[in-house]
């Protein structure tokens, strides 16, 4: 109980220290009140536009981190079941992870087009996540519980299908909560090579224009979103665990 | 004229709270204990029978409900305080990145006290550890562990040595080794011990006293005088008086 | 009997190697203008022509990298420590850290330039940003992490606050510090790069904005291909450093 209500407390002090510091002017125009931020963000004229934005780069959030899902799976199922491939598929991860993601944007908008890079460019962060997380889920199964497959005559398929899939469910399932804020900044990223409309457009715009305080709502749109769907994902998770953990 | 008894459990209760019910778990109830200056008692109980719980109220670890818990007159957290306590788990607790020596020296540090080299080293050597001062607890065997956190529990002579369950984890052989070395140890200094334990040959090898507690809540059923003279043999283990002693006590634990 | 270096490497990054040949072969069927897209070789050409620009940048990306990656660190263990000794601090600022582990902190780098200025400043700005999250965390934990019976121990050996912070919770966090370190090393290089390419002044970040402005496209994916070598290869330092020090406090 005292737990939640330091939270709510630690909470409120935060944004009253954002509130003041905005009043008082002492950081100059770079950080408004947080009430003035508030009031454009609740201004109903400026909604087609918050949401156009909001609407793009969610939409390309979800299509890249459907898309590293899958990838990251499908490599992370086939480096398992193909030991040879272990290694090897290892390696490109961390690489593919090492590569920044504003060289992605020029490669991908080549390759693709300006409207799917930041969908791509995000699926490059998602498959990183949920690659590592499933590799090691399915690591998981003890070999104690692969003696007893073995001794109950499964074969390796129905192995994989009944104890370590399974097994590796948790370690999904945290892997997908931990990849929606990398895959939000993927879109993000993205959208700085030329699409035409996002978040990530709305911040460089308001950036070059001096609009501050919209440049502050476009911030907030994006932590808020991530948080809304971050608590989601996190739901899920406690609930996978408490099944499968 | 009797000394004061170096432990003194007077009338003691703990109840603990439990989520979901108001009256809590009642884990000791109305328990007296006084154990002399020098003497080596054993609790002897069923798992979960308050055995730990009282061990901890003398560590100053819990706070009693009801009654009083004094260490030679004083209460345990002012003994604890001036670091005049020895203790030693079930688990070893040795810190993984410290060597055997300098875990064995940690006691000093923690009082603020010059570390005694020398005390160190004789300490090892009487556990038997004299070879491996400078190896890392991951290197050691179980045995070797509980030897070492046990040469820590006496490094600064405390007043009085508490020890729980200290050979609970280790196998059926060791531990008997365990106790042929606890009991040679324990004859160099002689301190007021507290030992829990739930295996009857090892309070009737080591224990000047064997109380035997019930379980929830945990009262004192009965108590046993050792007749057996010190230093004991281990030989003594295999005599007709020792093993009608276990019989005794072990269906003392079962009722 | 160890097998022969090439063949090792073909097995290891055997995903790397096909990806580099597939780029080489899609320019060259696609016949692709140089300034759209290079070919893995003219990159490689780029890098070895000009080295001394490449080597002067990765100098001030990785510099900027390495001293917000130890600042954070230490404000992220540091404000870890504030928590565990007070659990009224732990409560304030555990809303907090949740928030801030989904802030998309590329966002941020615009509020932070006007803050702080267009230049290097913000760059480490958002590196320490980046690190000290995850430094965070991963010595909260890792403070309440301390070998079982250790803390009843040092209790009963009548330890005060600060023996109990300095002998064992802040080594039994050593190895999630560890962990954090490995994290953010990759992390801080690419976090750097970021925040130069948007608004650096110098860096590979910057470089990488430059050039491909100028359409010296084998330069930009030059420095591009220099940024993933040091990320991985920090990566790989840091998971090194990360193996001795479970080691050692474990």
């Amino acid at each position: 109980m005292k737990q939640s209500l330091l939270g709510a407390l630690g909470t409120a002090i935060f944004l009253a220290l954002w509130e003041a510091l905005g009043r008082s002017g002492v950081l100059g125009i770079s950080w408004p009140p947080l009430s003035d931020v508030l009031a454009m963000l609740a201004d109903e004229n400026r909604w087609p536009l918050f949401g156009r934005a909001l609407g793009a780069t969610l939409a390309s959030t979800a299509l890249g981190y459907c898309w590293g899902t899958a990838a990251g799976l499908a490599l992370a199922m086939l480096a398992h079941l193909l030991p040879l491939l272990r290694r090897g598929s290892d390696r490109l991860a961390a690489v593919l992870n090492s590569v920044p993601s504003i060289a992605l944007g020029p490669i991908f908008l080549v390759l693709l087009s300006r409207e799917s890079t930041p969908a791509a460019v995000s699926s490059i962060h998602v498959f990183f996540i949920v690659f590592v997380s499933v590799s090691s889920g399915l690591a998981r199964a003890t070999p104690a519980h692969r003696d007893l497959f073995a001794v109950l005559g499964a074969d390796r398929l129905k192995r994989f299908r009944r104890l370590e899939l399974p097994a590796a469910l948790p370690s999904l399932v945290s892997g997908l909560r931990l990849a929606w804020p990398a895959a939000l900044i993927g879109a993000i990223i993205g959208e700085w090579f030329g699409a035409p409309r996002g978040i990530g457009i709305l911040i460089i715009n308001a950036m070059q224009n001096f609009q501050i305080v919209l440049l502050w709502c476009a911030v907030v749109l994006a932590v808020g979103s991530s948080l809304f769907f971050y608590g989601v994902l996190t739901m899920l998770e406690r609930a996978t665990y408490e099944r499968f953990g | 004229m009797s000394a004061a008894a170096a432990i003194a459990i007077d009338r003691v209760s703990k109840r603990f709270a439990l989520a979901g019910s108001e009256e809590g778990v009642l884990a000791l109830s109305e328990l007296s204990l006084s154990i002399a200056s020098g003497e080596f008692v054993a609790i002897l109980g069923p798992s979960g029978c308050g055995k730990s719980t009282l061990l901890r109220l003398v560590a100053a670890l819990e706070q009693p409900t009801a009654g009083t818990v004094n260490v030679n007159g004083a209460a345990p957290n002012l003994v604890s305080a001036h670091h005049a306590l020895g203790v030693a788990f079930q688990d070893h607790a040795l810190l993984p990145w410290l060597s055997v020596r300098d875990n064995v020296a940690l006691p000093f540090r923690i009082a603020g006290r010059r570390v005694d080299e020398p005390a160190i080293t004789r300490l090892l050597e009487l556990v038997g550890l004299g070879r491996f001062a400078d190896a890392r607890p991951k290197q050691l065997s179980g045995g070797m562990r509980q030897r070492a956190s046990i040469a820590r529990a006496l490094v600064l002579e405390p007043e009085v040595l508490l020890l729980d369950e200290p050979f609970g984890a280790l196998d059926a052989v060791t531990r008997r080794q365990m106790n042929v070395e606890l009991q040679r140890i324990w004859s160099a200094r002689q301190i007021t011990t507290m030992l829990i334990t739930h295996s009857v040959d090892e309070a009737l090898f080591l224990a000047d006293r064997v109380v035997v507690m019930s379980g929830r809540p945990g009262r004192i059923l009965r108590e046993v005088k050792v007749p057996f003279d010190r230093p004991r043999d281990p030989s003594v283990m295999r005599s007709e008086a020792f093993h009608h002693l276990v019989d005794d006590l072990t269906e003392a634990l079962e009722t | 009997m160890r097998r022969p270096l090439v063949l090792r490497l073909v097995e290891d990054y055997w995903g790397v190697l096909l990806i580099l040949i597939a780029w080489e072969f899609w320019v060259a069927i696609n016949h692709f203008n140089p300034i759209v897209m290079p070919t893995p070789t003219a990159v490689v050409g780029d890098l070895v022509a000009n080295t001394n620009v490449y080597l002067s940048n990765v100098g001030i990306t990785l510099g900027v990298a390495v001293f917000g990656l130890v600042m954070g660190m230490l404000v992220g263990t540091a404000l870890a420590v504030a928590a565990w000794f007070s659990p009224v601090a732990s409560g304030l600022l555990n809303p907090l850290t949740v928030l801030f582990s989904s802030v998309p902190v590329v966002a941020l780098i615009p509020v932070i330039a006007r803050l702080l200025g267009y230049d290097i400043s913000t760059v480490l700005a958002i590196v320490v940003i980046i690190t000290f999250f995850p430094s965070f965390v991963f010595a909260s934990s890792g403070l309440r992490q301390p070998p079982a019976g250790a803390e009843d121990l040092f209790r009963v050996l009548g330890a005060s606050r600060l023996d109990l912070l300095l002998r064992l919770a802040l080594p039994s966090a050593m190895p999630n510090l560890a962990i954090a370190f490995k994290l953010a090393a990759a992390h801080a290089i690419l976090a750097a790069m970021i925040a130069e390419f948007l608004m650096g002044t110098t860096g590979l970040g910057y470089l990488f904005a430059e050039t491909k402005a100028e359409f010296r496209t084998e330069q930009a994916f030059g420095a591009s291909a220099v940024a993933t070598i040091i990320s991985a290869g920090a990566f790989l330092a840091a998971g090194w450093v990360e193996k001795r020090v479970r080691e050692r406090y474990t």
